[in-house]
């Protein structure tokens, strides 16, 4: 890179984490007594669940540290920025960031820092890095971006477990983290080409530590307002840029795959008065693909764009590149739509990360396992000062079964988290 | 020619409700009728919303559709809308 010429940058290794536990969703939906009678049509299958050893924390140092042990000593050092995006912080104060600095021993010379917006977060944690490298002020320098998410709801009292049911099925626990820089083998981002749709709704939150609530319609409707508003605004950006022709592969953030697929439809409607054929073939072809983690894990919130895209560059054929769009939305609201390319080089390297051997190796929740932990007995709740974690919870869940060290939370001492490899 | 009322707008909601949920099809659907109580999903409750707005020439944010408690009141609203 010479002065004058305008820097690439991007996503140079990404990885997914996806627990250790996994639960069946129609299963699940059966129990609760929902009635679904086309269930398919939701296109979920399973959600991670998360124990009360696994906390955002471990979920996030465990996503990055393949990533961080693949770094040379040089590489290492040029990390200048842990930013975690996350609506599942543990402290108003203090950031995930510092914990994840130092189980992955990264430099003292950084910011650290956390960011919040709902399934937002994660997109604006890639732009914030993107945003820092493209300013030219540390050239070289690196950025670590992780988003963590995990669903605990419920745990609160039986009020809270009534108004979480819209969403139980599709809750799921989640990390995707990824080292941005400026040689970005894995998602080189479209410099400038963004388009973003913002305002104040109710649609989606969480008014306390254990709870969220919400309101199911309200929230599809401002996705599809963002989603078409967001685009609109990347058209208006990117000269000659066309929804069904400039991208190979489409990214939308996925609560569920019912979703992504309701907001396509109304995207080809409203731009191209596309017909039902043509829509559902469209659909399979751009947007199936970034389905295949979303729906083994369930809702991970900011992480669910980067799990979309994961599953895009592991799935398909890339001899040729290809440009992804992206479309993220968090509820309240923002959302917002970029784009990127990827290729071979990419899919190697995202390869080697083994994610979806990761997610077979899960240990498979009954029923009865699922409510024994979302009672929430052994969890450690938002603001306590001393605990210790039992390991024994799920004897066939013990992370020795995984083939990589694993992060567990160990114990609570003066409020501070304390967590040991296995 | 007869100006569109509610009751118009009620038959245009019942007509998409039974092309996107075909099991619908003999099921009797009035005012009174909550798309929910019909085992119609929010996404398929979306699609409904966003064909019926086609319909209509109407172009609004949805979330300004938020609100009504059944058919009838979803009609009166896009009634509203389409008349302001």
């Amino acid at each position: 890179m010479s002065a004058g010429t305008h820097p690439v940058v991007g996503i140079e290794a990404m990885n997914v984490y996806g627990g250790l536990c996994a639960l069946d969703v129609r299963a699940l939906c059966t129990h609760r007594g929902l009635d679904l009678p086309r269930f398919e049509n939701l296109l979920m299958q399973e959600k991670t669940v998360a124990l009360p050893y696994e906390d955002p924390v471990t979920f996030a140092v465990n996503a990055a540290r393949p990533l961080i042990d693949a770094l040379s000593p040089e590489d290492k050092a040029r990390i200048e920025m842990v930013v975690t995006c996350t609506e599942s912080g543990l402290d108003f104060g203090k950031s995930l960031s510092t914990y994840i600095h130092h189980y992955l021993d990264l430099p003292g010379n950084g910011r650290l820092f956390e960011i919040k917006q709902a399934c937002y977060a994660g997109a604006a944690g890639l732009q914030m890095a993107v945003n820092f490298l493209l300013s030219g002020t540390s050239p070289g320098g690196k950025a670590l971006v992780v988003t963590t998410d995990l669903s605990r709801f419920a745990l609160a009292d039986a009020n809270a477990v009534q108004e979480w049911a819209y969403s139980e099925p599709s809750s799921g626990a989640g990390a995707c983290a990824m080292l941005v820089s400026d040689t970005p083998h894995v998602f080189r981002i479209d410099r400038g080409a963004y388009g973003n749709h913002a305002f104040e709704v109710m649609d989606t939150c969480r008014p306390g530590p254990d709870t969220e609530a919400g309101d199911a319609d309200l929230s599809l409707m401002a996705y599809l307002d963002c989603c078409e508003n967001a685009y609109k605004d990347y058209a208006r950006r990117v000269e000659g840029a066309d929804f069904r022709d400039t991208f190979g592969y489409l990214c939308f953030h996925t609560p569920f795959g019912g979703m992504v697929k309701g907001a396509h439809r109304h995207l080809m409607r409203k731009l191209y008065k596309a017909k039902p054929a043509e829509i559902e073939e469209d659909f399979a072809r751009r947007l199936g693909p970034s389905l295949a983690y979303g729906q083994r894990v369930g809702n991970t919130a900011g992480g669910s764009i980067f799990l979309a895209l994961a599953g895009v560059i592991d799935t398909v054929d890339l001899s040729q590149p290809q440009r992804v769009g992206v479309f993220s939305y968090g509820s309240g609201c923002c959302s917002e739509f970029f784009s990127g390319v990827i290729g071979a080089e990419g899919q190697a390297r995202l390869r080697a990360m083994k994610i979806a051997e990761a997610l077979d190796r899960r240990y498979r929740l009954s029923i009865d396992e699922y409510e024994m932990l979302l009672r929430g007995e052994s969890v450690v709740r938002f603001g306590t000062r001393d605990a210790k974690l039992d390991h024994d919870i799920l004897p066939g869940a013990w992370p020795l079964t995984q083939d990589t060290p694993h992060l567990v939370l160990d114990s609570v001492v003066g409020y501070q988290r304390q967590y040991r490899w296995v | 020619m007869r100006v569109m009322d509610s009751d118009d707008i009620v038959e245009i909601i019942v007509r998409h409700i039974r092309d996107v949920v075909p099991e619908l099809a003999d099921h009797p659907i009035g005012r009174d009728d909550a798309m929910a109580d019909l085992g119609v999903d929010s996404i398929e409750r979306g699609e409904i919303v966003v064909a019926t707005l086609e319909d209509l020439g109407l172009d609004i944010p949805l979330v300004q559709l938020h609100g009504p408690r059944n058919i009838g009141e979803l009609a009166d609203l896009l009634h509203d809308k389409r008349a302001a």
